[in-house]
């Protein structure tokens, strides 16, 4: 059972294409990544999966519904910034949004302040959303989106600008709606939280797909070549090795792509420093998007 | 049922923030404004002496004028009820020009340089020649001053001037000048509206014009109207684009489609409107029924007001709320709000033509013209005996079928600006939204 399907899906504006024949599934009950650069087309994808734009070609598939809203007071959405009446009280404001849904007054009410009880807002439910700091904001917004006990949550960007504490709060309620079997769609820059989080993750790219299945699968794709490497003296020691073609330098450790045999390469270290850690791995999200989308790519498709 | 939802969020902000209590308070001091500052005006009257000095070659009308100011200058005290006294009206003191012993200039030139330092308001110089019946180049009355604009000291001096030299002349020719009042009496002339036969077949009507009806309610109806539609419309576009700007609208549209969104716009924007009418009409029908002049408006106006006060608001606040999505920023939806501010203003540049005369070809298509129809048409209801039948259908006809295309055109504006970014858009391109699919 699939919570979205997109079957063949094409938007342009004008002479711009901004999806191109897209196909995507999400399986019910799971977390699904949106990763892609700025402008590459993932809003409008999530946009068309609200129906709040219409696809020029092709059929989307929303818990069940095809092609209409019907579906849109089950899915819970929350936009990549702001999405708050400043003037409005926070009890209000989640009312007036939880009634929008679909719900009774009474009923968005007190799940509006079961809500902020869990999140530790008790205390400002009437106050007004404008005295809110930018973390208490943002956890509003996140109310307002899974207040209705939507089947299908979609973030777009949930996790920018937020501080460590409130990036872990919000976190931890993305895995609690995981846990409660609804389906969470999420697009993100945070490569690492993806790689934390996500089931399954699908990358789009100037309007195409780049990337489609789980994490596993999707780094599989992208070979073993990647060898992760920490050494005294850090990263000049790897330059200038036959075979090593790109350094992704994380700081402490260094991801080599190397074409060749590994046990040569920890040879070659062990000659020139100690080594504290040498691993075959898996490339991780971070490399495998700089790799599509990175200036190497941009360039070889100008 | 959304829509009902959104309509009741949006009154309930709208009458709860201080500009709608501010601006309830607000709009009668503005209307009514013109009149406080008349009382004010009248209340501070500059009662300083006008005096002016008489260069009389007649020789016999300075005394006629000296104590014609005598008389009004007794009266411009006004006796209040505790007795004591307050003028209100300035004083004419008057003088005989006499020039001084081996004065070389003019009485002009002399009494001239008076008025510049102040000690004169003016001064007026009589023809000889002001008796006579025959025409002559010095025959006249001329009044020299600094003050062009201050007209109750010239026209009293006329006034004063015309009646003694008409009973002189009237003497001089052996006429009873009580005669001549007699007969040159102006006849009576009354202005009326028209008769009709009643149910018990008595003849009624043919009642005397009242100016407050025929004018004072159509134009009041017409500038309240007015006056509400400017209170609430515009608030669409700047709701509606902050919405936009705080990128609540997309919130919005993922739970309820464009169209119910600025449809629970308008129906509030209708509300918050309706209210404000509630209480001003609602003031004024108690206020006539205190002072027994109910039947100075009829309760048709009322029902008339409320109607186009309806379709004038579904009109405008589509058009602003359009505007409004389909801008990013304030000060590009300024610029595109002119052609919309036109319209609405429409009325203004027509309203002295319809209210001279209400069935005149120009007030009639003026009037038919949609975006100018409700208020214009109201003004014509309000001005008895009304416009004809077929007038008022087919206005009703063409406004309904104006506000349905406008509502229509502006929820496709709506729709696709509302997720529009960057640029505002050309009022070609809005028209291309409206237009395409």
């Amino acid at each position: 059972m699939n919570a979205v399907r997109l079957t063949g899906v094409t938007k342009t504006y004008g002479a711009h294409t901004a999806v191109d024949d897209v196909d995507l599934e999400v399986p019910a009950g799971s977390v699904h990544g949106f990763i892609g650069p700025n402008g590459s087309g993932k809003t409008t994808t999530i946009r068309m999966i609200l129906h709040i734009i219409h696809p020029d070609r092709g059929e989307i598939e929303v818990l069940g519904e095809r092609g209409t809203r019907a579906a849109n007071d089950r899915i819970g959405y929350l936009p990549e910034e702001r999405g708050l009446y400043k003037k409005m009280t926070v009890r209000r404001l989640l009312t007036y949004y939880g009634s929008l849904k679909g719900m009774t007054a009474r009923d968005a009410r007190s799940a509006g302040d079961v809500w902020l009880e869990r999140m530790g807002l008790s205390d400002w439910a009437t106050k007004k959303v404008e005295a809110l700091s930018k973390g208490m904001a943002q956890k509003v917004q996140f109310i307002s989106t899974v207040l209705s006990a939507p089947e299908l949550v979609i973030l777009d960007e949930p996790f920018s600008g937020l501080d460590p504490v409130n990036l872990e709060v919000l976190r931890e309620a993305i895995l609690e709606l995981k846990k409660a079997g609804i389906t969470v769609i999420f697009s993100t820059h945070d490569m690492a939280m993806a790689e934390q989080l996500c089931d399954s993750v699908f990358m789009i790219f100037r309007g195409r797909k780049v990337l489609d299945g789980t994490l596993e699968t999707v780094r599989a794709e992208y070979g073993s070549d990647t060898i992760r490497v920490r050494l005294e003296g850090g990263r000049r020691h790897v330059e200038g090795i036959a075979g090593v073609d790109r350094i992704l330098d994380l700081g402490q450790t260094q991801e080599l792509r190397y074409d060749g045999d590994p046990q040569e390469l920890l040879k070659t270290l062990t000659g020139r420093t100690r080594v504290q850690h040498f691993e075959i791995a898996h490339p991780s999200l971070h490399d495998i998007f700089i790799r599509i989308a990175g200036p190497e790519a941009r360039e070889a498709v100008a | 049922m959304k829509v009902l939802t959104i309509a009741v969020t949006e009154y309930l902000n709208a009458v709860r923030s201080k500009a709608f209590i501010l601006g309830v308070v607000m709009m009668p001091v503005m209307m009514g404004g013109g009149l406080i500052a008349k009382l004010i005006a009248e209340e501070s009257e500059d009662v300083r002496d006008r005096t002016v000095a008489i260069v009389d070659h007649t020789e016999r009308l300075y005394e006629n004028i000296a104590s014609a100011a005598e008389e009004r200058n007794a009266d411009v005290f006004e006796v209040e009820d505790d007795g004591s006294s307050e003028q209100v009206a300035a004083r004419f003191v008057v003088e005989a020009y006499v020039p001084a012993e081996g004065e070389q200039r003019s009485p002009e030139i002399v009494l001239s340089d008076r008025v510049r330092s102040d000690e004169l308001f003016g001064f007026v110089v009589i023809g000889e020649d002001a008796f006579e019946t025959k025409r002559s180049h010095d025959d006249g009355v001329s009044y020299f001053s600094d003050n062009p604009t201050y007209d109750d000291l010239p026209d009293w001096i006329e006034r004063i001037v015309q009646d003694a030299v008409e009973k002189e002349r009237f003497a001089k020719a052996d006429l009873d000048p009580d005669l001549i009042d007699d007969l040159t009496r102006r006849v009576r002339f009354k202005e009326a509206g028209l008769f009709e036969v009643s149910e018990e077949g008595e003849e009624v009507g043919g009642e005397e014009d009242d100016d407050v009806k025929n004018f004072v309610v159509p134009s009041v109806a017409m500038f309240l109207l007015f006056m509400l539609l400017m209170m609430s419309a515009p608030q669409a576009l700047n709701v509606v684009l902050e919405e936009k700007m705080q990128k609540i609208s997309e919130v919005l549209v993922s739970a309820v489609t464009p169209f119910e969104l600025m449809m629970g716009k308008i129906v509030g924007t209708v509300f918050v409107s309706m209210t404000l009418s509630v209480l001003y009409l609602g003031a004024v029908v108690i206020s006539t029924h205190y002072f027994g002049i109910e039947n100075l408006i009829p309760l048709g106006v009322y029902l008339w007001f409320l109607f186009f006060q309806v379709l004038a608001l579904l009109i405008y606040t589509s058009i602003f709320a359009a505007i409004g999505a389909a801008c990013s920023e304030m000060r590009d939806a300024q610029s595109l709000m002119t052609p919309a501010m036109m319209l609405v203003l429409i009325p203004m540049f027509f309203w002295m033509v319809v209210l001279e005369s209400p069935n005149s070809p120009m007030s009639v298509a003026v009037s038919l013209f949609p975006p100018a129809t409700p208020m214009l048409m109201l003004m014509r209801v309000a001005i008895p005996p009304g416009p004809p039948l077929w007038q008022l259908g087919l206005a009703i006809v063409l406004t309904c079928a104006f506000t349905a295309a406008c509502v229509w055109a502006g929820g496709k504006v709506f729709r696709i600006g509302l997720l529009a970014t960057g640029q505002a858009p050309t009022m070609r391109r809005m028209i291309g939204w409206i237009v395409s699919k």
